[in-house]
Formats: C-alpha cells, structure tokens, sequence
C-alpha cells in the first residue's frame, strides 16, 4: 500500500524555516511508522533526523506527533492509522532541535525538581527488603510503568500556556513516590508540587490520558496529589 | 531549577470545589423557587415580596458572595494559566480584586437595603 509520509523538517544551520518534506513509500503489513522512518532514512533522505532506540516500545524516545497526537512511532501501525498520507511532527510545546528530534532538557529538570527517587531516612532492615504489600502498590503500580517519553507533557495545553509547569510526566512521578508507602519525601516535595507552576496549573483537560502509550492515566494521579496536599495542608 | 516555592494555590483550588458544589445546589434551588414553588408566576411583586424577607436576604447574601469569589477565583487562575510577565500579572490581580470588591459591595448593599414596596397588591 503506498502511503504518503508528510515529515516535519526543521535545519536550524540552514537557516530556513520550517516545512514538511512528503516522501511516498510502500507500506508492507504490520510495518510502523518507526519502520517507515528508518526505510526514509535508509533510501530517501539520510539527513532524516529522528530519535529511536529501542523499537520496542519501552524506551520512550521515538514519541513524535502522528496525524496530530502524541505516540510512539514504534508502537503505531501505518495501516492502523487509515490515512494514505501519514503526518509527522515533532513533539509540541518542545524546542525542535532539528527535524523531530525536540530538546527533552527541560523536561528531565521538571522530572529532577520533584526528586523522583526513594527518600526514606529510616535504614533498611538488615535481613530483608523494605516490604510493600501488592494492594500498597497496585495504588503506584500503573505510575511506575512511565518510560518517559514525553507524550503526556507535551500534549498538555497548560504546559503549552506555561512551560514552568511540571506538567504530567513530572507530577506522575511525584505521585508515584508521595504514594509509596515505603516513602517518606513528602515534605521535600510538597513544595515544588504545592506551587503556582505546580498542580494547581492542571485542570483536567486529559489530553495526557490519550497520549500516554502506557495507559497509566496521569489526570488521575494528579487529582489523587491534589486531593493529598490539601487533606496535608486543611 | 527555581520552582518559585511560595504562594502554593491549594486554598484557591479547594475553595473552587467547595463553593462550586454550594452555587450548584443553590442554583438548582434559586430556580426551582423561582419557576415552580411560586407556580412559574415571575413577577416583581412575588420575588420582591421573597426579597423582603431576613432568611432570603441571607440565602442571596451567601449566593452573591459565593459566586463573586467562585467567579472571579476563576479569572484569577486563568491569570496564573497565561501571564508570565510578573508586573502585567499583579496590575491584572490587583484588577481582579478591586472588581470583585466594589461588585460584592454594590451587590450587598442591594440586598441589605431591599424593602418590598408597601402596598400594590403584596
């Protein structure tokens, strides 16, 4: 099936503006937009540039915008998409650095900002794990699959009005350790949570719920935050 | 990475459910008053007449002071949401304030001061 690839192109050296560039291949069965990138690459257009590396969905660096939402190219289906032309575009809210490649640095500094780690002054026990019950973390269960991506964030329109906000990814991630019961960093974070570029900026629009390839629906763990940090502070 | 700790907005969100939960009810109240207890009859000598009343001047009180601060609590997000610029952002909320103020005031004023006419068939 020949189907048409509209790619966002973008040389900040060149010093043209943006355009999008089509490029008509033949799509086989079963063969994602990932595979139709790299054929491109491969035979249209070396100077092609895009993110990817692991082609199994787990990696999270091949999201980009497909027909206008967020995904991973890896995990989409050109015959899924049942459109003969394919746009591509990089993700949105982020500064393209060429082609679809975006700058994701602001992003890992929202993810270090709310310090997405253990933080537990009590030692370990000396003979066994810190335990956690299945029912504790079925409550962090969906929010630890997050692969970083970026899908959520950038599909947020309030991180598009702010780019201070956190935005989904970040606040997930604070979700995922505020609401671990072997947790004790609520404190630390509460601040950088409890902000003006924080929670309060998210007002359930849910586009992050779509974009996110892993399903872990980030407006919930939001809310559950929300509602935390006021039952915290009232 | 300066996160601009302060001023939170945890009050400016909870207070948002909570009166939002307190204007629906009273809302649907207001109008079920207002288009089938009174018979659907809306007249200016019947809400007068209800008006006049110390228990309805208290309800309207409520619901005019509710909705102002609801209402313009909005506006103030929606300022967080779009306005970057420190200074346009306090002359905005300073705005926002002065308005929300002098409307609660006329609005209060209005209801304090309401007597239903005397005579006209009440």
């Amino acid at each position: 099936m020949n189907t048409v690839f509209k790619i966002y192109r973008f040389d900040p050296e060149s010093g043209r503006n943006p355009r999008y560039q089509y490029f008509e291949i033949d799509v086989t069965k079963g063969q994602t937009v990932l595979d139709a990138l790299i054929e491109i690459k491969a035979h249209k257009d070396g100077s092609l540039v895009f993110r990817r590396s692991c082609r199994s969905g787990i990696c999270g660096s091949c999201a980009m915008q497909i027909n206008g939402l967020n995904k991973l190219a890896c995990e989409t289906q050109v015959e899924d998409l049942k459109s003969k032309t394919v746009t591509i575009d990089p993700l949105p809210g982020f500064k393209p650095i060429k082609d679809l490649a975006v700058d994701m640095e602001p992003f890992y500094d929202k993810l270090r900002a709310v310090l997405p780690y253990l933080i537990n002054p009590d030692s370990p026990p000396t003979d066994k794990e810190r335990i956690q019950s299945p029912e504790e973390f079925k409550m962090i269960e969906l929010a630890t699959s997050c692969i970083l991506c970026g899908g959520c964030t950038s599909s947020c329109p309030s991180f598009w009005a702010d780019k201070a906000y956190l935005g989904p990814a970040a606040l997930v991630k604070a979700y995922r350790y505020v609401f671990d019961t072997r947790d004790r960093g609520y404190s630390d974070r509460s601040g950088v949570v409890n902000n003006k570029h924080g929670l309060w900026r998210c007002h359930t629009i849910m586009n992050c719920n779509d974009a996110c390839p892993k399903h872990i629906f980030p407006t919930e763990g939001i809310s559950l935050l929300k509602r935390k940090v006021v039952e915290e502070k009232y | 990475m300066d996160r601009g700790i302060g001023s939170g907005g945890a009050f400016a969100w909870f207070f948002q459910r909570i009166s939002g939960v307190f204007l629906l009810v009273a809302l649907l109240a207001h109008f079920w008053v207002l288009h089938y207890v009174s018979g659907g009859d809306v007249t200016f000598q019947i809400v007068a007449q209800r008006l006049a009343t110390p228990i309805w001047k208290t309800i309207d009180l409520a619901f005019l002071v509710l909705a102002i601060i609801h209402g313009f609590n909005g506006f103030i997000m929606v300022i967080h949401d779009y306005i970057h610029n420190h200074n346009l952002r306090l002359v905005l909320v300073s705005f926002i304030w002065i308005a929300g103020i002098v409307l609660g005031l006329l609005g209060t004023i209005t209801i304090i001061s309401f007597q239903a006419p005397a005579g006209g068939g009440l």
